[in-house]
């Protein structure tokens, strides 16, 4: 995977190493970096440590900007091939050179941050030297912000692992040399986690090795380089469902024996300053649109892959205005679950079937943006808990539907 | 029978719930604040703790803190009279966050959801 590194500092171990995975960020990566470079300086001095960019071979010259970034950290660029993408494949190279360097705490920072602050290091790290194996993080995020997280990646890994890990996409991660050393070996790997699902793959596989999980507070919300959203959010969407579908056949005998769901801690509150998340503005009209024109367009796949109640729910919910409008929760986790079984079934185009639910994804989001207009942060989490309850409610559908093999 | 323990500094509360829960089936122990916590967990072994969060002289939110730390697998459901305390995020450290009512409906339904949890350890799988 690997091909090529830029190691001129000859650094061969490390205890602590900061990953950055990259494409295209020669705009951006000195920033994080920079702030990486300050949080190892200020609460790790006494420790060994370097910053790794791990890159898809940028034609932009992020490798220059990351090696012209000023730091006293050490640093080391290592690429895929030319024309090898996905964060994913960064972080194959990353969680290889972790090992070579046997480093004791791992962290992984988006190279496109533009919030983050040096105490986000000692936040991930400090865990992981308290005997943690992983440390997801937890931001103050806009309620509009990470759809995909809160309509189904949240609801659906709680309820098919029995943890409750908020963000579970979250991107910046820290673990341990030996759940490092697990990724390293695993051989459950595709497109999508090598793209964007790896972050949930991340998740998923250390919750199920029921290693020791925390979650640490972030302080600052999560603001990174606005992309184009409509775009992203499919490929997103995609790539996360497509891996959380495909780790449900991998991981069948755990899943099925989970009941409920436990909490998991918190670490950092209290350290820094909370700061309110920028507004995010989703376009209502687009999303009915899309929704609708999907969902007719997709009639066919609807017909074969859902049940025939769930099916006669839908058409009802198809004539509902865009002004009062409602996606029932018990009728979208149904939905959801229709899916992975499908997902089960379907051998020779799941990608087209995970994207045949993104049009049903709008038109949840929709209803999420409607129902939650006057709540404020604290009422939309008490209103995703009741989604996740559903989740977790309708699970005995799911096992039915799923079968024993 | 689960055994539950309840932390209120409240009798009237102790006394209502340990009514209504005994009537349910389940063996109440109570205590009214944080004094001697953990050593009542380590002697009773409780399946599921209840706990106030504003006390006299505790907070059931250090007190949950306390109980992590020790017995990570213990179900702990936090109940108070102010829903206010959700925002704080070491609530997020319970299993549920029930505001007190005369109803206990939804306290019991928690209790239940709470003690039915169940988390498989890893088994090998296709990976």
């Amino acid at each position: 995977m690997k091909f090529e590194e830029d190691n001129p500092q000859r650094i061969t171990s490390a205890e602590i190493v900061v990953g950055i995975p990259s494409l295209n960020e020669a705009a951006t990566i000195s920033f994080p970096v920079q702030q990486s470079d300050r949080g190892l300086t200020k609460y790790y001095s006494g420790k060994t440590s370097v910053i790794v960019n791990v890159d898809n071979h940028s034609p932009d010259g992020t490798h220059k900007a990351f090696m012209e970034t000023n730091t006293a950290t050490p640093k080391i660029y290592i690429s895929t091939d030319a024309g090898v993408t996905g964060k994913g494949n960064n972080l194959r190279n990353l969680f290889q050179k972790a090992l070579e360097l046997e480093a004791k705490a791992v962290i992984v920072i988006d190279a496109d941050l533009k919030s983050m602050s040096p105490i986000w290091i000692r936040n991930l790290a400090e865990p992981l030297f308290d005997d943690y194996d992983f440390v997801a993080p937890l931001y103050i995020r806009h309620k509009y912000d990470v759809t995909v997280t809160n309509s189904i990646a949240y609801p659906l890994t709680r309820a098919l692992y029995g943890r409750r890990v908020r963000q579970p996409i979250g991107g910046d991660v820290g673990f341990s040399n030996q759940v490092t050393r697990s990724f390293a070996e695993s051989r459950i790997w595709d497109e999508a986690i090598a793209h964007f699902g790896i972050d949930v793959w991340m998740t998923t596989n250390a919750v199920k090795s029921h290693g020791s999980i925390i979650q640490s507070f972030m302080g600052r919300p999560k603001v990174h380089k606005i992309r184009d959203i409509d775009s992203q959010v499919g490929l997103i969407f995609e790539d996360v469902v497509g891996t959380i579908f495909e780790l449900m056949l991998h991981f069948e005998s755990f899943w099925k024996e989970v009941k409920w769901s436990r909490p998991t801690g918190v670490y950092g509150f209290g350290l820094g300053d909370i700061e309110v998340p920028p507004p995010v503005n989703l376009d209502t009209h687009g999303l009915w649109e899309k929704f609708v024109s999907g969902v007719k367009k997709r009639w066919d796949i609807y017909s074969t892959v859902l049940e025939r109640d769930n099916l006669i729910k839908l058409e009802e919910v198809m004539d509902i205005p865009a002004m009062g409008f409602e996606f029932p929760a018990g009728l979208w986790t149904k939905l959801v679950y229709d899916f992975a079984v499908a997902y089960k079934h379907e051998l020779r185009n799941r990608g087209e079937l995970v994207r045949s639910l993104i049009p049903l994804h709008y038109g949840k989001t929709l209803s999420f943006v409607l129902e939650t207009e006057a709540m404020n942060n604290q009422q939309v989490e008490e209103y995703i808990e009741d989604q996740c309850l559903q989740f977790e409610k309708t699970k005995p559908y799911l096992l039915d539907r799923w079968g024993s093999s | 029978m689960p055994k539950i323990l309840i932390v209120d500094d409240e009798e009237g509360i102790r006394m209502l719930y340990s009514m209504e829960l005994q009537d349910e089936g389940y063996e109440i122990i109570t205590l009214p604040d944080g004094n001697g916590l953990l050593e009542v967990l380590e002697k009773e072994r409780p399946d599921c703790v209840i706990m106030d969060i504003k006390m006299k002289e505790f907070s059931g939110l250090d007190l949950l803190q306390q109980i992590r730390k020790r017995y990570y697998d213990l179900p702990v459901i936090l109940n108070s009279a102010y829903s206010s305390f959700k925002v704080d995020l070491k609530s997020v450290a319970a299993d549920y966050y029930v505001v007190k009512s005369s109803d206990l409906t939804e306290l019991k339904e928690k209790l239940r959801l709470a003690l039915e949890a169940r988390i498989p350890q890893d088994m090998s799988d296709r990976s």
